[in-house]
């Protein structure tokens, strides 16, 4: 079986999980406040940032900070818990599939709903950018390619991120713990990014990469910059190590029982 | 009765580990925040407690809440999943009385939380300040009046888990209003009720009359959601 067809098949196991509605509802309420306060983006003289850059990047903070990842959390209950319930993992592992293989399909599945939150939440932007353009008279909306390239920094910075999450619920089959401690690790990456060592903590990449946007286009605010020497490197391995944990410690579990 | 049975129910799935690692995580951020840059906070003036919890509090009611979530979910998710609600719903046992009795349980959970992080706070003044007179009941108070704001959050969340047959809902569900709570602006009143962001209210800096009505409103929230859950329950049965 050819890892595409895998990765199909881990799509159509989630179709009726209901997780499409919750990540769209994220991205709504995420945008919401954005339209009634539209107005604030006319006073950031201070920070030098024009009014519809303001609004895209304080829109995608917010999202980076603590939804987007969060959201990627309950990703990965509902890809362990769909194959959990009523043992359905026992049988996949009994096919002749390899379970690296099968392990990798998840997580790209899981990557796939990373991107689906992604575009939403860039769809929304879209929607309420015309909108606030139409109630401020004063057009926020920005050319695509620009948005096109931080969405995509975006993702790309989310990956090691995303690996880490998802070792943590192959490797602790306890529910409460691997939410637990993802949840929690997400909460300090606000005072992680501040740190010099801030590549060393792969749930703070895209909050970093975000807010480093934000320091290149307010002309008056130095925030930290991306360093890629140490980042590119480090981001990797932590990636590399995460899935090949994974990959071995996948259905460990539930073959021993 | 239903109460000790939830405990035995919870032996072996890590919740009572859950609660004690999430309360000390909670509780240590006030510790390494004055640890790293105690001279930051030590030329202020004023009462310890107010610049320790002024300082942490945000952080801190963050993981609270997060941690009411996640135990909720988990409450919830040890019946669903290998169908012992049928089994709970065949017993001679109300259904409403083992939401109450998830509920007693994790207000339990969430005092403990609560008193390791009053200790930690206790210990931040003992080092960093100095204890003056009324320390304890001021520490008393404000953590009394957290533990009073965190209850319409606790039983909500184990409302929605109680609701949605899959855990991934229920904590999607709650982390969406986690996030909403954040994003909500302190200063108004009626959002400010909003049950997942009255844990992040503090007593000290806050005028008594306002304290007064934030506790009658969190008591409010409480009893209507108790109201709603045995209503809810009538309608899910007549569909089932």
């Amino acid at each position: 079986m050819n890892f595409l067809s895998l990765v199909g098949m881990e799509f159509k196991k989630i179709k009726r999980s209901k997780i499409l509605f919750i990540l769209l509802a994220a991205t709504v309420i995420l945008w919401m406040p954005s339209i009634l306060n539209a107005h604030i983006n006319f006073e950031m003289q201070a920070e030098g940032i024009s009014p519809e850059n303001n609004f895209f990047i304080q829109g995608f903070m917010g999202m980076a900070w603590f939804m987007f990842p969060a959201s990627m959390v309950v990703g990965t209950v509902l890809i362990s818990q769909t194959e959990r319930t009523n043992k359905g993992i026992l049988k996949m592992l009994a096919l002749p599939i390899s379970t690296a293989k099968l392990c990798l399909a998840k997580f790209a599945v899981l990557l796939g709903l990373a991107a689906t939150q992604i575009f939403m939440m860039t769809g929304m932007y879209y929607i309420s950018a015309v909108v606030c353009s139409k109630t401020q008279a004063y057009s926020f909306i920005l050319p695509p390619l620009f948005v096109g390239k931080e969405i995509f920094l975006l993702f790309l910075a989310a990956i090691p991120m995303i690996a880490f999450f998802w070792m943590l619920s192959v490797c602790i089959p306890t529910p409460v713990f691997s939410i637990g401690v993802g949840l929690a690790s997400i909460v300090p990456s606000v005072l992680v990014i501040n740190t010099k060592i801030w590549f060393a903590y792969p749930m703070s990449y895209p909050f970093f990469v975000i807010t480093s946007e934000y320091g290149k286009l307010a002309a008056n605010l130095n925030t930290a910059q991306v360093e890629l020497i140490p980042w590119i490197p480090v981001a990797v391995v932590i990636t590399i190590l995460c899935l090949v944990v994974s990959c071995i410690r996948f259905g460990q579990a539930e073959r021993r029982s | 009765m239903s109460v000790f049975l939830e405990c035995k129910k919870m032996k072996r799935t890590g919740f009572l580990p859950a609660f004690i690692g999430g309360g000390i995580l909670a509780a240590a951020v006030p510790v390494i925040n004055m640890a790293v840059r105690s001279e930051m906070y030590q030329t202020k003036q004023g009462n310890p407690i107010q610049i320790l919890l002024s300082a942490n509090w945000q952080m801190m009611a963050m993981l609270n809440v997060l941690l009411v979530v996640t135990g909720a979910c988990l409450l919830y998710h040890i019946e669903y999943a290998d169908n012992a609600m049928q089994k709970m719903k065949s017993l001679p046992v109300r259904e409403s009385s083992v939401f109450t009795g998830k509920v007693i349980l994790t207000i339990f959970m969430s005092f403990l939380v609560l008193a390791i992080e009053a200790g930690a706070i206790a210990f931040c003044s003992y080092h960093w300040f100095e204890i003056g007179n009324g320390f304890f009941s001021g520490l008393c108070k404000n953590f009394g009046y957290a533990f009073l704001l965190m209850l319409p959050c606790v039983i909500l969340s184990v409302l929605i888990s109680e609701a949605c047959r899959n855990m991934w809902i229920s904590l999607g569900i709650g982390v969406v209003c986690v996030f909403t709570a954040t994003m909500l602006p302190t200063n108004n009143f009626a959002l400010s009720l909003f049950p997942f962001a009255t844990p992040f209210q503090m007593l000290a800096g806050t005028d008594m009359e306002q304290a007064v009505r934030y506790i009658y409103a969190a008591a409010v929230e409480f009893f209507a959601f108790g109201l709603a859950e045995l209503l809810f329950i009538k309608v899910r049965r007549s569909f089932e």
